[in-house]
């Protein structure tokens, strides 16, 4: 088998998104989701139960009494909670599969992807966006999925890699493609299809680190993911073994008309809601 | 030996040479470490932005979030354990950046510029350094003797 064969392979033996997620957010996506319907769908799945139980208990919500039902959670949560923390679950689970080939501390792809999510929900709020938060936020936090396969193959093929992004001409993405003939963007993009993700999604996961490329249709969703990486990658949150080896897209940052003043104004509010969702997610911020 | 960490918009001092302090991931962040070797005591500053004036109330609230409010704080906060602004050594990791020949994406260097501006201003000399570039770097310092150790992507731990 080839190189390219195996990493298809790989692809193919990734396992299946959690159902019960996947069930709940096609639940949560009705305009008028019923309660029962959804708590039907969630307690077959006794981790989501528990985690949504000891989300709403948290310090963070400061409840006067503890709720020790799915039904009284699910209706006090509300949708937009609920599908972040369902999503959220999902994507720490998939993030948390072994990947030193990207990964200098454990729990770093996690790490980014959520601080790429919380980043992409600030963008869109500063930037009076007209588009489906839920939409950005699914995308923003699985956009890394790509790296979950390719970890062992750029593990293998690390000196080739490192070299070519130390001369300075190619980002660690682009030396992944160069010497494993994908990026962990394409293998990405393919997992989502795998998973019969919408086009959008697949589209922004596909294409995050070349936007302009990206289907029409899809650009502005793809752009925003792109840039959210953009930020957080240089803030250095959950960064790896590629470090900040990442290409700058400062057309968008025109086109979205983000100045210097602005960018210094949206890590700031990043900084504020990544340590509120920290909280709740108990990840630690450091 | 006990790991104190110092997040993102955080600083923290020591005079317990059992202590290390560490911060993890500097990318346009800059990592400030202050050590007194007479005293053994010793302070480490993350911080994010270079200038509070973009939000006061945030300031008050988190001074370690940018330069002009985290600098002197970590300075005073060491002075009140007993260090001594003669005996202090300094040194300063971070500021790095991603890959864009535009410059926009440039807080790393502001970060920097304004650390070194407010050095000048106030005759505090830089003992050793490792900025810029595109790779992130987790910093290090033991409060025993105050060696700074740099985790940086690509080129493994080395000492600053």
């Amino acid at each position: 088998m080839s190189l390219m064969e195996e990493i298809i392979a790989a692809v193919d033996e990734m396992p299946p998104f959690p159902q019960v997620v996947q069930r709940a957010m096609q639940e949560l996506a009705e305009p008028e989701y019923e309660v029962s319907g959804l708590v039907d769908i969630l307690k077959v799945d006794q981790a989501v139960t528990a985690n949504i139980l000891k989300l709403c208990n948290s310090a963070y919500f400061g409840l006067p009494r503890k709720v020790s039902s799915l039904k009284e959670a699910v209706v006090y949560l509300g949708a937009d909670q609920m599908r972040r923390l369902l999503l959220s679950g999902a994507a720490n689970k998939i993030y948390e599969k072994p990947n030193e080939g990207y990964a200098v501390f454990a729990n770093e792809l996690w790490r980014h992807a959520l601080a790429t999510a919380v980043m992409s929900q600030v963008l869109c709020r500063y930037l009076r966006l007209k588009i489906d938060e839920n939409v950005v936020f699914t995308s923003a936090l699985l956009h890394d999925v790509g790296k979950v396969v390719l970890s062992a193959f750029v593990i293998e093929e690390y000196q080739a890699i490192e070299s070519k992004v130390d001369n300075g001409k190619s980002s660690f993405q682009e030396a992944e493609k160069e010497i494993l003939g994908f990026d962990h963007a394409e293998i990405g993009g393919k997992i989502a299809e795998k998973w019969e993700f919408p086009p959008e999604i697949i589209a922004a996961i596909a294409f995050h680190h070349d936007p302009s490329h990206s289907p029409k249709e899809f650009r502005l969703l793809v752009e925003l993911v792109a840039l959210a990486n953009n930020l957080v990658v240089m803030v250095g949150y959950g960064t790896g073994v590629d470090g900040l080896a990442c290409r700058g897209h400062a057309l968008l940052l025109k086109k979205l008309k983000i100045e210097a003043k602005d960018l210094e104004k949206l890590l700031l509010l990043f900084q504020i809601e990544m340590e509120k969702t920290c909280d709740i997610a108990g990840v630690g911020d450091d | 030996m006990s790991l104190v960490t110092i997040g993102i918009a955080d600083l923290k001092v020591s005079n317990n040479p059992e202590d290390t302090l560490v911060t993890y991931s500097l990318g346009s962040c800059i990592g400030l470490a202050i050590y007194d070797p007479v005293a053994r005591i010793g302070g480490m500053l993350h911080y994010m932005l270079p200038d509070s004036s973009i939000n006061q109330e945030k300031a008050e609230k988190n001074p370690a979030m940018f330069a002009n409010k985290g600098i002197p704080l970590l300075f005073k906060q060491c002075y009140r354990l007993g260090a001594d602004k003669k005996r202090l050594i300094i040194k300063v990791a971070g500021g790095s950046q991603i890959m864009d020949a535009a410059g926009t994406f440039n807080i790393g260097k502001r970060n920097y510029a304004i650390l070194r501006k407010m050095f000048w201003k106030n005759n505090v000399m830089v003992d050793g350094e490792d900025v810029g570039g595109n790779c992130n770097r987790t910093m290090y310092m033991q409060i025993e003797d105050g060696k700074i150790n740099l985790k940086i992507s690509k080129k493994g731990m080395v000492e600053l």
